[in-house]
């Protein structure tokens, strides 16, 4: 297991639900201009009026490469878990595990797409369409901002029961 | 060290992998009983439709075993094992010494005693030699026997062959441990839908033919056939272990470091019971992320880490064609022998369905299709963190319209169960 050095924190509170994120994703992989393509999930809750970025975290212990039943859902370098789409058969076992039910389903080809951190460039595309609002950060291990989020983390549970 | 593995599957291998990872220096023998590198049992369905390519079954290919120093011995079945001498007998006589035996063997396909079972043109879909004399079969009418998750897939890998195909199964509905009967009864129109026949609670009588398989009898009918697959589940292999003197019960009996009552020998994958781990009782799910849990304590324990198994859970797909259903946790019929206060959530639209079964307001298991099934996992973690249902309603109902940014997790939970 790769031990990651970078991860993209969230911070629902400042999201607008512009959807910028989800255009700039899916023109990165796939040169156009679909938010169908898009590997982060704008939530929209009407109920509360609430916009929520979801997006693939890249669990340490990752039950999606587990339970992938044609080995598709591989670990990359950086640290991010993608889907192989050469090998993957559209069985969304691992949009079923996912405890965050991160994994989209490319709607075009029916296999599931999850965020590789934009790997090569400087920085992921939907950081630098975000920058204005910043609800979608890179937050470095170790880094204050890793820790406050660790320890957002651990209110929410409170907040949950 | 010397440390020997009986079975070439995913515990072995990961079991294999992961203690070379961290000990350059240990000897690792492998002994398959089988003449190919490790594959993966799940995809071979997917193989037989035609799906992947016969190179994407590998998890391995030959010369990873090489790279890793790690001995692979083919065609080498063990029989026996002499705990005192610490010594594996395999089906030549031939003797090897280990310092530490795991037993990742698995399990064995039951077989049912059905009269002409022995016939040619019955095949099973459980190894990949089985699995390749099926797919260089021609035939134009198969019946699968069994409708566990294997039989489903298989069914659907042979109708996209172009196969006339017909499920039998003796319970009351298809994938019976997995699914509910309303689940269930859905599925089974979806698959009719898609042309495959499926009659339930019906009991193979016979397999006629001689030599070659011309039809099967059951309780109510004949069906003409010149394909059969048995996929009526897998038992766990315990004979090696009790040469041993293992306790067994349904299967190899570990502890929480996939110990078993004998010293320096383990046991992992398909072949062990474990215990559940969001309810504590003793349970089998031959799943593969259960067996590749089990190898990754297996292998820390070897290597001397302090390690505690959490326990196995149950969590499966069935997908065919275009119908995705998935699984979780404890189905309705398997709460009936347990006490306390059960609830059924069911959420319906169209063809899609989730039910989620609730035991003392906490969720223990849920089956879902269609679009419900993609938010799955959250309930999934609601299992794990025992989260009380009505807490959760009375937490949603009393949210302010506007904000409350920070109870997010718990909106999109509410969400999905309707609330």
């Amino acid at each position: 297991m790769n031990v990651r050095r970078e991860q993209l924190s969230i911070d629902p509170e400042k999201c607008t639900g512009c959807r910028r994120c989800m255009i700039a994703c899916a023109m990165k992989h796939h040169d156009r201009i679909d938010p169908d393509l898009s590997r982060v999930n704008v939530i929209r809750f009407d109920s509360q009026d609430l916009d929520v970025p979801v997006i693939c975290m890249a669990c340490d212990t990752a039950p999606c490469i587990k339970v992938c039943p044609m080995n598709a859902r591989i670990r990359q370098a950086n640290g991010t878990v993608t889907t192989n789409p050469d090998v993957c058969i559209g069985c969304r076992a691992c949009v079923y595990i996912c405890p965050a039910a991160t994994p989209r389903i490319n709607p075009y080809t029916g296999r599931t797409m999850t965020c590789d951190m934009c790997e090569g460039e400087t920085e992921p595309w939907c950081v630098a369409a975000c920058r204005q609002e910043k609800a979608l950060t890179i937050c470095t291990q170790g880094g204050t901002f890793h820790r406050a989020a660790r320890q957002a983390a651990g209110k929410t549970k409170k907040y949950h029961t | 060290m010397k440390l020997v593995i009986i079975g070439n599957g995913i515990a072995g291998n990961q079991v294999a992998f992961d203690v070379r990872k961290k000990d350059p220096v240990a000897r690792i023998v492998i002994l398959s009983a089988e003449d190919v590198p490790e594959y993966d049992p799940c995809s071979l369905p997917y193989y037989l439709g035609g799906e992947c390519l016969r190179a994407d079954v590998f998890r391995k290919r030959p010369e990873d075993y090489a790279d890793n120093r790690i001995e692979l011995r083919y065609d080498s079945r063990a029989v026996s094992i002499d705990p005192d001498k610490k010594q594996v007998t395999l089906h030549t006589g031939e003797q090897i010494d280990y310092d530490k035996l795991v037993l990742a063997h698995g399990g064995d396909l039951f077989v049912p005693p059905i009269p002409g079972i022995d016939n040619s043109g019955v095949f099973s879909c459980k190894q990949l030699a089985e699995t390749q004399k099926l797919a260089d079969h021609k035939g134009t009418s198969a019946v699968v026997i069994g409708s566990g998750a294997i039989g489903i897939e298989a069914a659907e890998a042979l109708k996209r062959k172009g196969y006339d195909v017909h499920v039998i199964e003796l319970m009351d509905w298809i994938l019976p441990s997995l699914f509910d009967e309303p689940t269930a009864r859905r599925l089974e129109t979806e698959l009719t839908g898609y042309g495959i026949q499926v009659f339930t609670h019906e009991k193979v009588m016979e397999i006629t033919g001689k030599g070659q398989v011309t039809g099967v009898v059951t309780d109510r009918r004949t069906i003409d056939c010149d394909t059969v697959v048995v996929a009526t589940g897998v038992v766990p292999g315990t004979a090696l272990a009790k040469t041993a003197g293992i306790d067994t019960g349904r299967g190899i009996q570990v502890n929480r470091q996939m110990m078993t009552s004998v010293p320096d020998i383990y046991a992992c994958g398909d072949c062990v019971e474990t215990i559940d781990a969001c309810t504590g009782e003793i349970a089998m799910f031959q799943l593969k992320h259960n067996a590749i849990e089990q190898a990754q304590v297996a292998a820390r324990h070897i290597l001397g880490e302090p390690v505690r198994y959490l326990g196995a859970y149950a969590f499966a797909r069935a997908h065919f064609f275009d119908t995705h259903a998935a699984t979780f946790g404890k189905t309705q019929r398997a709460l009936d022998c347990v006490f306390g206060d059960k609830h059924i959530v069911e959420r319906e639209d169209q063809n899609n369905y989730l039910r989620v079964v609730l035991l003392d307001n906490k969720i223990v298991g849920g089956q879902a299709i269609g679009k419900f099934a993609d938010d799955l996992g959250l309930l999934i973690g609601a299992m794990w963190r025992k989260d009380d249902f009505l807490d959760i309603a009375a937490k949603m109902r009393s949210l302010p319209r506007g904000g409350a940014v920070h109870a997010w997790p718990m909106v999109r939970l509410g969400r999905v169960l309707g609330m």
